[in-house]
């Protein structure tokens, strides 16, 4: 970064910015849903906000620390099967949310246990064949309806206000721990660890036991983005919460956005929720082609995503001013 | 059990353990010349099914002839494929998550475009010979299957390409100082693979329905059977498409057959992770403790 | 991140602040004219595709008629409306269909939203119209949950699937009384892992409780809609040497399994695959294949009433082909039983069209016993009629006796 372009005043109202970025976006997606009063509209916030959640969660482990798992549905699934059963069960929803995330941690330490001990593709690879087996499982588990999926019964009116700011607030809750590992040392262990895992352990940082904790953060927060879905959605089912293709979606969001920045998962979270459910809607033909082109272009382009992208945009924009 | 039922199994399981071997086969060259772990398998494996059924309705053409016809075709898909994409990608001796998400996105590609060409309704390929006697599709599947195995091993065992595909897997660097020519090998080694996906992807078209999203029960299956078979080894892949084919088909003796298709998953998670060198290196274990 | 441009962040901003105003936009969508909105959410592509669009077809040739009789009267309006249809395809996603029925209902201001073609996609749409508070008829979603909590805006045209069992097995059972078949046989069921599956299985145990000595269930396991491989269940079906061989399945997989049935040889006494037999698609895949398979279905354009045969002619003439199964007929008398409770209410407001909704009667209905009254529940009981494939492509009404227009052929000649 040339530094002549910047003078100091500039630099220092850029990092103000930087720090009111965030609370500026909160408080304009707070007041949001007042100001247009449209469910539709709401409900496209509402799905956004989740997968925003779901995409920095993978940035977590998928981003920081380099592993690539095709598995997260697991954890959006077990996240969605607590929050129901507990709800059904008379828990109040706030528990049953926490409760979601402490399962999908539990879950997540039961998959990385063995398959950490696998590096890159094979972990990748091993993630794939772990969530299909659940889905498996979960589809002819006969207490939780097998693939006719389960059902939430909650007796009092629907308040969709409510749901909004639930996922409001729990995907600033995981961009807030996004940001503060970007700045810790548990992050620069993680992005030790994906750049040369035999390094970061001469460094003294355990990749293991590092992977492990990135997993259980990743899956705790997209267990709870799972049952908030749960709650709103009313009805789950295995081939939906467990299916490949929210594997699939929850990868996308990231790589899309830019993998490993904190604000890549964000912007692909957005992108991906508002194509997803609006403009794909409209052709459901042609998204996985559109997902698939866009991938292979990341990957062969443009590494760095939407966000690399502009930002290699801004810097030529300003080198030939 | 009785006997004729488990001769049943057995044979069944037999007719299996070729057509997986066929489908796996592809996914070993790529591997073991490229280091790419190839998720798009299942797409190429779709057109294959496609193409035979479009030969098929269209010209008559006996399906099984028709997968075999969709060997050349894929091989050439395959090479511009390389040539096209994977070319890119930088070197490895290692697989790659770079490769790994460019081979996936072209799986999203691919079954997309099944999708706007045959849209997403099942199909099947239906001649009088399905319905008549029990098993000869199988059979003719399975004969299909085992001779384009023994074709392959006389490729590589007695062509200049087949050396050098092999000394490529051996030793990259070694292979590079005595004058292999690698992009041309890889691309060539590519097409081959993509050539099997595509067989294997026909002749499972005669024996299930499929959509678009056909192959993806079946990648999975063809990474259990890669890693059981060592991932590099041509043999090993037979081996280990026999152990899931005979896995899968006596397991629904013991579980229900909702469960069958958790069986090759969770087989694939537990190879990887106790076998990573796959059987052989069970093998070489067991010996050196003896 | 690393750099500290302002740029960068204006980016941000602005793709929120444009991106944002975009999407409300895209969202409105017109107020109501005069008209009567009715949203419509089945899958036309996808896996249900084909019903989905039959389904359509039922309602849009309902919508058509109506319209073409100058609308629907509404009292409080004072005149006649023509119904405006407001359609979403949910391409066979459950998901999407839950949403998208919430959509209808809840920025389309819709009177009431019909469809939900398959238990699954109903499922899942069901949790919306109480949420809402706009009344849902389903016309191709017929499992007793969706019934059973309480709902108060679900309605539904299709017979509970329970019954369907129990009639399966009524007209086995009559078939046994009419010397046909042994008393004793053993019974195979393969049930789709779903709700539909559990209640059809459900049915024909409670019948052979209560008829003890008719049948022996031998063997009974579930599978996976949509799987594309069913030989380890045939097999299994195969080693358990029953008589006579139920299923329950969806088009493609009653297809799938079919096919693979016939290719490893087997054969039973008597075949069914619960509420699917008679489509064309089924006989095109599979030739004389499918000859003798029984069903159980909500309808059949044989049904010998005066309203089939119009309703017959005006669908072929509105689409091109015969009606297919079952699938339009539900559709079809859906829409005309809303037709029918708007009128009483008269007016266009759901709760007092929900409340009309219960008290309907559709008299000259197209479905068995002519007469459509949604329970307390909201769920028809209508009765079923078997039908059964015969060689030629002839599909004829076995049972029950006075709406037969043939004999069942029993037990199944071997070739």
């Amino acid at each position: 970064m040339s530094a002549t372009s910047a003078t100091l005043p500039a630099r220092r109202m850029a990092g103000w910015a930087m720090t009111a970025l965030p609370w500026i976006l909160l408080a304009i997606l707070a007041i949001l849903p007042l100001l247009v009063p449209s469910p539709n509209f709401t409900r496209l916030l509402f799905m956004t906000f989740l997968w925003t959640t779901t995409s920095i969660a993978w940035n977590l482990l998928g981003g920081f620390a380099g592993q690539v798992s095709f598995g997260f549905a697991v954890f959006y699934g077990a996240g969605a099967y607590t929050t129901a059963l507990l709800m059904n069960a008379g828990v109040n929803p706030l528990f049953a949310f926490l409760a979601a995330g402490l399962t999908a941690a539990l879950v997540s330490l039961i998959v990385g246990l063995p398959a950490f001990r696998l590096r890159g593709p094979y972990f990748a690879i091993a993630t794939i064949g772990i969530s299909e087996a659940v889905r498996v499982v979960m589809t002819n588990l006969s207490f939780t309806g097998g693939a006719s999926g389960y059902r939430i019964l909650e007796h009092r009116p629907f308040r969709q206000l409510e749901h909004y700011y639930t996922a409001l607030l729990l995907a600033a809750i995981a961009f807030a721990i996004s940001w503060k590992i970007a700045h810790s040392k548990f992050g620069l262990g993680l992005k030790a660890i994906r750049q040369d895992e035999d390094a970061a352990a001469d460094l003294g940082v355990n990749p293991y036991t590092y992977k492990l904790a990135a997993h259980a953060l990743a899956a705790a927060l997209t267990g709870m983005a799972g049952g908030v879905f749960a709650r709103y959605a009313a009805f789950i089912h295995p081939g939906g919460v467990f299916g490949f293709h929210t594997s699939v979606h929850i990868l996308l969001m990231p790589v899309i956005g830019g993998i490993g920045t904190v604000w890549g998962p964000v912007l692909g979270g957005f992108v991906f929720g508002i194509v997803e459910e609006e403009i794909v809607a409209s052709f459901p033909e042609i998204h996985l082609l559109l997902y698939g082109l866009l991938l292979i272009v990341i990957i062969l382009f443009e590494p760095g995503g939407i966000l690399g992208g502009l930002r290699k945009l801004v810097r030529r924009f300003r080198d030939h001013r | 059990m009785t006997l004729i039922d488990f001769t049943n199994l057995l044979v069944s399981a037999l007719l299996l353990a070729g057509i997986y071997a066929v489908m796996s086969v592809g996914m070993t060259v790529i591997y073991g010349v490229m280091k790419i772990v190839n998720l798009a398998h299942a797409g190429f494996m779709m057109l294959g099914a496609y193409f035979a059924l479009e030969l098929f309705q269209r010209f008559r053409i006996d399906p099984i002839i028709a997968a075999l016809l969709a060997f050349p075709v894929l091989f050439f898909l395959g090479a511009a494929v390389h040539w096209v994409l994977l070319r890119r990608l930088p070197r490895s001796d290692e697989p790659t998550l770079p490769s790994l998400l460019l081979m996936f996105g072209l799986w999203l590609v691919l079954q997309n475009l099944g999708y706007l060409i045959w849209g997403n309704t099942d199909r099947s390929i239906f001649t009088p010979r399905t319905l008549s006697v029990v098993s000869t599709v199988r059979l003719a599947v399975f004969i299909a299957a085992v001779g384009c195995l023994l074709l392959l091993e006389v490729i590589l065992h007695y062509t200049w390409f087949g050396r050098s595909v092999r000394a490529l897997i051996q030793n990259r660097y070694a292979a590079l100082l005595t004058g292999v020519y690698e992009d041309r090998t890889a691309g060539i080694a590519f097409g081959l693979g993509i050539g099997f996906a595509g067989l294997a992807g026909g002749l499972l078209g005669s024996l299930y329905s499929f959509d678009p999203d056909f192959g993806r029960p079946f990648l999975i299956r063809a990474f259990v059977i890669i890693v059981l078979g060592g991932l590099e080894s041509i043999s090993g892949v037979a081996i280990g498409a026999l152990v899931l084919a005979l896995v899968e088909t006596f397991s629904i003796l013991f579980v229900p057959a909702g469960y069958q298709l958790a069986i090759s998953f969770g087989l694939l998670a537990l190879a990887l992770i106790v076998l990573p060198g796959g059987l052989a290196s069970l093998l070489a274990k067991v010996r050196r403790v003896a | 991140m690393e750099g500290t441009r302002p740029f960068l962040r204006n980016a941000f901003i602005w793709t929120a602040v444009v991106a944002l105003p975009i999407t409300f936009l895209g969202c409105t969508r017109k107020k109501t004219a005069d008209a009567v909105p009715v949203g419509v959410v089945l899958p036309i592509t996808g896996r249900e595709a084909k019903p989905g669009q039959y389904q359509r077809e039922g309602i849009e040739l309902a919508i058509k008629q109506i319209n073409q009789n100058g609308g629907i009267l509404v009292k409080d309006r004072g005149k006649k409306l023509p119904v405006r249809e407001i359609f979403y395809d949910d391409s066979s996603d459950q998901a999407k269909s839950a949403s998208l029925a919430e959509r209808a209902m809840s920025s389309d201001e819709v009177v009431a939203v019909l469809g939900a073609y398959s238990t699954a996609l109903g499922e899942a749409e069901s949790v919306m119209p109480d949420r809402y508070q706009v009344p849902w008829i389903t016309t191709g979603a017929a499992a007793t949950t969706i019934f059973n909590h309480g709902y108060q805006y679900v309605f539904g045209t299709l017979s509970p699937t329970t019954l369907l069992g129990s009639s399966t097995a009524e007209y086995l059972g009559s078939l046994v009384d009419q010397g046909k078949l042994n008393k004793g046989l053993k019974l195979a069921l393969a049930l789709e892992n779903t709700d539909h599956g559990v209640d059809y299985g459900n049915g024909i145990k409670q019948w052979s409780q209560q008829h003890p000595g008719y049948f022996n269930i031998v063997f009974s396991e579930n599978f996976d809609l949509g799987s594309p491989d069913f030989s380890g269940l045939l097999q299994k079906v195969k080693s358990s040497k029953a008589d006579i061989f139920l299923a329950d399945a969806h088009l493609q997989d009653y297809i799938t399994m079919h096919r693979q049935y016939l290719q490893s040889g087997m054969h039973h006494q008597m075949i069914s695959y619960g509420a699917r037999g008679p489509e064309s698609d089924a006989r095109k895949a599979m030739g004389d294949g499918v000859d003798y398979i029984f069903a159980g279905i909500w309808w059949s354009r044989n049904l010998p009433y005066p309203q089939v045969k119009k309703f017959n002619q005006d669908y072929k003439e509105f689409t091109g082909h015969d009606p297919d199964s079952w699938y339009p007929a539900t559709a079809y008398d859906a829409m005309r039983a809303l037709q029918a409770a708007i009128e009483s209410a008269g007016s266009l407001n759901r709760t007092k069209v929900r409340d009309a909704l219960r008290t309907v009667e559709l008299k000259d209905s197209l479905l068995p016993g002519q007469v459509l009254k949604f329970g307390p529940n909201g769920q028809i009981n209508t009765p079923f009629v078997i039908v059964q494939n015969k060689p030629g492509g002839k599909v004829d009404i076995v049972y029950p006796k006075d709406a037969a227009t043939g004999e069942s052929i029993a037990p199944i000649p071997k070739k």
